[in-house]
């Protein structure tokens, strides 16, 4: 038996709910998949700030957009490939250049989608906003984080993406944890090696720690749920006193979490870091497990890279 | 010359000669501006794009919005989008004729740190609404902004105004099939039609004829008019307003170059320098035009 799981959509559901009962300017913007974007609830409740625009994805930032400029708080939904590159000039142009206070969401991200295949697979969105100046970029590890960032979407002007996983991830938080815009979170302290991680796949992180502890490994394991603003001086304090690092997420190695934290350790602490995410090369169909163990985003993968670590110590 | 700031979206007093004469001065001194400003600056310009629509943000700016120029974020006033950004010198010539920033910004377009950017930004230019560019974008946010007034039975109108070039781009008929569902009449938008993309004649190439039956058969309530005449784009601006449960667009038609006798009606590349003659012969072509609105027409 595992920790408890709760689901992410679930998450979204509610505190989407939530935030437009405290915030009359909350609208929510559909792309005719209401349902698998679970806003049914923000729409049932208020009708009059829910409107589907259809199969229409690039009209999502500019509708939001222009709702933004005139005082609403926008969330437009859709699959995350197609909230984020289908319309990436918009978000460039419209979103992030006309600093409009959109709010993105991805769901299904990487290849949580699973059996879909690589059309509805993401391997490249935290790359490709990562470059976008100003947008705040979120990936969330399980359900209580999910909700406190849909409530700080809300609450703090700018644009962001919510980079939402499809179903279920064990809880990792408690009830006393506080979601900030850019910080990272320390899940479990460890002197030799450093784990960063972001999405579901925190839960491997953990896992792979477990483990490594049995045979003598201490792993720091640390969440890292805004991909930008990332907070630099936090992961070299996460870092400095292990031997290098490794990064897990479900998204391309390059340009992501992987790159992010490669930039920082290759500027300001000059040690090895070994990227554990999707190789730079389309996804396939299978469930979504399947996929992530085929592709080397695995315990074994995180455990094997902490003892590569230790070796060349 | 400033024209008297009327209240605002008033049908333009048909034979009020003294108001219309008003507005062909001040095209007048905006045409004027933008010569001056490529010659003085020695830059190239979107010549054919801004003077096919100098008379639409004419009226637009000094007759029609309800604006505040010494209030830029007036959360009442109207809104206008340049969707199609790059006649953005155009833009800026009737935002300082309201008085939005001074003359003298003018000295920085397209400089480091000036507040006239190559194409609209809205966080540098007061009186600039979104920051465009990026063709077949503004007119989205445009609709956007529209349902946000209507959300809010909101008093201000969005106009926009995009170019028929501009209508190659999907995003453009997906908008409009989106504004239309959402019968968004919170929205007025102006099509540049004058008959000339970057590259050359649309007709024959990327031809988007027939363009108001395109409109109307995505939902738009049409409207046509000779968009350099101010009765008829005062008429057209009316009719769209009374307008219930359709947004409207009005075909402008209108001769790009206008007012250039060297490049008037002629495809030229887009973005150009003027020749130091064909310039002092515009401006001079303007001269005269200035002395007839204030002099009545000459003699022979």
């Amino acid at each position: 038996m595992g920790p408890p799981t709760a689901d992410f959509g679930a998450a979204f559901a509610d505190a989407l709910l939530e935030v437009g009962k405290a915030c009359e300017q909350v609208v929510v913007l559909d792309a005719d998949i209401a349902d698998s974007c679970r806003t049914e609830a923000f729409r049932k409740a208020f009708p009059k700030r829910a409107f589907d625009l259809g199969v229409a994805e690039q009209s999502l930032p500019t509708f939001a957009a222009g709702l933004a400029l005139a005082g609403k708080v926008p969330f437009y939904n859709s699959f995350a490939p197609f909230a984020v590159l289908r319309g990436l000039d918009m978000i460039r142009q419209s979103v992030a250049y006309n600093r409009a206070n959109v709010k993105i969401v991805g769901h299904a991200a990487g290849q949580s989608m699973g059996y879909t295949g690589p059309s509805h697979h993401t391997v490249e969105d935290i790359a490709a906003l990562r470059a976008l100046p100003g947008i705040v970029i979120l990936a969330p590890c399980d359900a209580e984080e999910t909700r406190q960032m849909v409530w700080a979407m809300a609450e703090v002007e700018g644009a962001m993406y919510l980079r939402l996983p499809r179903g279920a991830a064990p809880n990792v938080h408690g009830p006393d944890f506080r979601f900030e815009i850019g910080r990272t979170y320390c899940l479990r302290r460890g002197g030799d090696v450093t784990i960063f991680a972001c999405g579901d796949v925190v839960a491997l992180a953990l896992e792979a720690a477990s483990r490594l502890d049995s045979e003598g490994l201490q792993c720091q394991v640390v969440d890292v749920p805004t991909l930008k603003p990332l907070a630099a001086e936090e992961v070299i304090r996460e870092g400095e006193h292990t031997r290098g690092a490794i990064t897990v997420e479900d998204h391309n190695v390059l340009g992501g979490l992987g790159g992010a934290v490669a930039e920082i350790y290759a500027e300001r602490l000059r040690k090895p870091v070994l990227r554990i995410g999707i190789p730079d090369r389309f996804t396939e169909s299978d469930e979504a497990p399947v996929l992530r163990e085929a592709c080397g985003l695995s315990v074994r993968s995180i455990v094997e890279a902490a003892r590569r670590l230790r070796g060349r110590a | 010359m400033q024209v008297e700031r009327a209240p605002g979206r008033a049908l333009l007093p048909h034979r009020d000669e003294k108001i219309r004469t008003g507005l062909e001065l001040a095209a007048v001194d905006q045409r004027r501006k933008l010569l001056e400003l490529g010659r003085d600056l020695g830059v190239r310009l979107h010549y054919g794009a801004m003077f096919s629509c100098i008379e639409i943000l004419t009226i637009l700016y000094l007759y029609w919005m309800r604006l505040r120029p010494s209030e830029p974020d007036w959360p009442e006033r109207d809104r206008f989008i340049l969707s199609k950004g790059h006649a953005a010198p155009a833009l800026y010539a009737v935002l300082a004729a309201c008085g939005f920033f001074p003359e003298s910004e003018f000295r920085r377009f397209r400089k480091l740190s000036g507040i006239l950017q190559g194409h609209p930004d809205r966080t540098k230019t007061p009186g600039v609404d979104c920051s465009t560019g990026s063709l077949g974008q503004g007119f989205a946010v445009a609709c956007g902004m529209g349902l946000a007034a209507r959300m809010d039975g909101a008093a201000y109108r969005v106009f926009t105004l995009l170019s028929d070039g501009e209508c190659n781009e999907g995003s453009i008929w997906e908008a409009a099939l989106i504004a239309a569902n959402l019968e968004l009449d919170t929205v007025t938008a102006l099509l540049d039609r004058n008959r000339m993309s970057s590259y050359g004649p649309m007709e024959g190439r990327n031809d988007v004829e027939p363009l108001a039956e395109k409109w109307a058969a995505f939902g738009w309530k049409v409207l046509e008019c000779d968009g350099h005449d101010f009765f008829a784009l005062s008429t057209a601006l009316s009719a769209a307003q009374e307008c219930r449960s359709k947004p409207s667009i009005i075909v402008c038609h209108t001769i790009k170059n206008r007012g250039i006798p060297a490049a008037e009606g002629r495809h030229m590349p887009s973005n150009y320098a003027l020749e130091e003659r064909n310039c002092r012969e515009a401006l001079e072509r303007l001269d005269m035009r200035e002395r007839e609105l204030t002099d009545g027409p000459a003699d022979g």
